[in-house]
């Protein structure tokens, strides 16, 4: 394995929460440019591998090892691995009323910019690039003066934040289920806005139940993750295969902790 | 009895005007009165020491006060200095009047259990009515200024009778400067199918004394809607009455406070429920920090006969340090059966989850905080039906709020 060109490498990674094992050994490697694909069954460990990597409370790690553009996440507080460049699009995004949205995101492109040792925006440009966010994800602009994510509408919150990500440029993106219950022209536009952002340094993690998502956001890599680990690799072609074959396969070993779900 | 109570009984004996009945009646109550002590319920964590101690005394003279000016809001001003009326609009709109004629309004929406409501019966010298008439739609809000100088004592009373169908907006403002005591108390009856907005802020804080109350009676179909916000001084203490005497009348009242230093805010809100099919939302928040203390109690009363009623009372509490205290207190009583009757009181924790998504785009944990806890308080100033007179207020909450350390 050459390290020199990998922009985030987990290694061997055990993680529980409450107590309870969930990652299993997770590795993976991701070089600048490239969008892998995870899918897998519900409770496999998809939502809390995005957890674990951007810090969350309560995730433990017990071993392994993972790297952003060489530096430790691990050491690092949450805030300090989105100005490293870690950004999770949530599978659930969190309401905030009496937080104005446009004060959420100035601040969050603040400590952004401040990170990467460039000057803050003024209200005025921020407030332009907010708009040109919101009209690229195709959300009203009014939406800026809203609570965050206050009141709305699943596929809403879902395009939120992509303009987060949008705004934010970071360098890896984890997209977790940010098509599930989607219609299919709300899917094309967070399809669009992430294709916008594909670029030779930056780095996709796209989870997702859904072939039509990746007919959309072409990946490189496709990886099935079962409990806590990843299971099988491949090219766009695998997930063709899964969506034909679903999971069923994977039942030959049972899961330890299946009566417990 | 204190001094302080027979001095103003004192004074209140000498008050000759054409609400003399009233006031007589008022002045025999207070003679009875037991002066307030930690046993009692209603002053249980709100001590009178500071009123004990004022020094603050009716002025012949006072200074020239003007309330502040708010941007692109013009207001029907009624303005108090020291508790004397000073000045009133130049020119009133069709269906309004304010008039300084007796009334029988006075005293029969304030109950009598408020101690200073009783001293203020006595005492308002200037006692201005409000009437809106039949039908009348106030477009400009109306506002009562209670302006205090240093070292003034003074009481100010003001009467609001809406009547049926008529839609009007009240905003009591206070200003006190130091070492002031004031008692400041308004009476709203609310008509059958008329409509009240009103407010409440007291955003002064350091050595004054305050205590008033806005209570409210509401007929057949009446809505009202009310905004308070107050900052701590070394005695701030307000009493809302909310009455359903109408059936389907509508109440909102959304509360904040938020106290520094050394201050104690103290709102005792009671709703009563006296008829059939009526609704109350109450919610109530306040952040408290350093060394403060606020006071919340939250009756809601539903009579025998009030059946369908719906009320719902949420009071959310945040300290910013461990020194700081809150004392909170539902009281439910339901004697009908057929209700349905929401209380709650929480002193939060912060809002873990909140706190993860807003870190994980790269704000630091103190600023997420601070974003968070004065996202808690604008939740409230977002409601408010005036947009002018929030984008007004909400950097004043903010600076103040920025003041305010988290320890
Ligand atoms: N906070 C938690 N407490 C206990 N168990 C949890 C918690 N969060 C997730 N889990 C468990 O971890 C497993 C993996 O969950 P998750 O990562 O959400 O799966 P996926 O996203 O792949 O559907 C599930 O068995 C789930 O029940
Ligand atoms: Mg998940």
């Amino acid at each position: 394995m050459s390290n020199s060109n990998v922009l985030l490498s987990i290694k061997d990674l055990h993680a529980s929460v409450e107590e309870k094992n969930i990652l299993k050994g997770l590795n993976l490697e991701i070089k600048p440019g490239e969008v892998h694909a995870i899918m897998g069954p519900n409770g496999a460990g998809k939502s809390t591998t995005g957890y674990v990597l951007s810090g969350r409370d309560g995730y433990e790690v017990n071993s392994g090892s993972v790297t952003l553009d060489g530096e430790d996440l691990l050491e690092m507080d949450v805030e300090e691995r989105a100005r490293a460049g870690l950004f999770l699009a949530f599978q659930y995004p969190v309401e905030i009323p009496g937080v104005s949205n446009l004060e959420f995101l100035k601040a969050s492109v603040d400590a952004q910019r401040e990170a990467r040792g460039q000057e803050a925006l003024t209200s005025a440009e921020f407030l332009k690039l907010a708009k040109e966010a919101c009209k690229q994800v195709n959300l009203p602009v009014s939406f800026l003066k809203r609570g965050v994510n206050e009141g709305f509408s699943g596929g809403e919150k879902k395009r939120n934040e992509i303009m987060q990500m949008i705004l934010l440029q970071p360098k890896v993106c984890i997209l977790d289920e940010t098509d599930s219950g989607l219609d299919i022209d709300a899917m094309q536009v967070v399809a669009e806005g992430v294709n916008s952002q594909r670029s030779p340094e930056r780095s996709f993690i796209v989870v997702t139940h859904y072939q039509r998502l990746l007919d959309y956001i072409k990946p490189d890599f496709v990886h099935v993750l079962a409990d806590g680990k990843i299971v099988k690799s491949g090219d766009a072609s695998l997930a063709k295969e899964l969506e034909e074959q679903g999971y069923a396969w994977l039942q030959t070993e049972p899961r330890e902790d299946e009566l417990e779900d | 009895m204190s001094e302080w109570l027979q001095g103003a009984i004192a004074r209140g004996q000498q008050v000759q005007d054409g609400f003399s009945d009233q006031r007589a009646a008022s002045l025999a109550l207070l003679q009875e009165i037991k002066w307030p002590n930690r046993k009692t319920e209603a002053w249980r964590y709100t001590p009178l020491r500071a009123v004990e101690r004022s020094s603050a005394q009716i002025k012949e003279l006072s200074p020239e006060l003007e309330p502040v000016s708010i941007a692109d809001l013009q207001f029907l001003e009624l303005v108090f200095v020291d508790g004397v009326l000073v000045s009133l609009p130049e020119e009133l709109p069709d269906g309004l009047v304010i008039e300084m004629q007796e009334s029988s309004l006075f005293g029969t929406i304030k109950p009598e259990r408020h101690i200073f409501g009783l001293v203020n019966d006595v005492l308002a010298a200037d006692v201005a009515v409000v009437r809106v008439a039949a039908g009348a739609v106030i477009e400009q809000p109306l506002r009562i200024s209670n302006l205090m100088s240093e070292g003034a004592e003074g009481h100010i009373r003001v009467l609001v009778d809406v009547a049926q169908n008529a839609k009007v907006t009240v905003y009591e403002h206070a200003e006190s400067q130091s070492g002031s005591l004031t008692t400041a108390y308004t009476e709203f009856r609310i008509g059958a199918d008329a409509t009240l907005e009103h407010y409440r802020f007291a955003l002064q804080s350091g050595n004054q004394v305050s205590i008033g109350g806005s209570h409210f009676c509401l007929l057949e179909r009446a809505q009202l809607n009310s905004t308070i916000i107050g900052f701590g001084s070394d005695l701030q203490r307000l009493d809302t009455d909310i009455i359903h005497r109408g059936e389907k009348a509508d109440a909102k009242l959304n509360a904040i406070y938020l106290l520094d230093g050394q201050e104690l805010f103290d709102l005792h809100a009671n709703v009563e429920h006296e008829v059939p099919n009526c609704t109350t939302e109450e919610n109530v928040r306040g952040i408290a920090a350093d060394r403060s203390r606020a006071v919340f109690n939250g009756r809601i009363h539903i009579h025998r006969d009030a059946q369908k009623t719906l009320a719902e009372l949420n009071n959310r509490n945040l300290l910013m340090s461990d020194k700081a205290e809150i004392n909170t207190k539902p009281e439910l009583e339901i004697y009908a059966d057929d209700v349905r009757c929401a209380h709650g009181a929480t002193v939060a924790e912060i809002d873990k989850k909140a706190l993860y998504y807003l870190r994980s785009r790269g704000l630091t944990k103190g600023q997420a905080q601070v974003m968070l806890n004065f996202g808690f308080i604008n939740e409230l100033i977002d409601q408010m039906p005036n947009p002018t007179l929030a984008e007004w207020v909400r950097p004043i909450i903010r600076e103040r709020f920025a003041q305010m350390e988290v320890k």
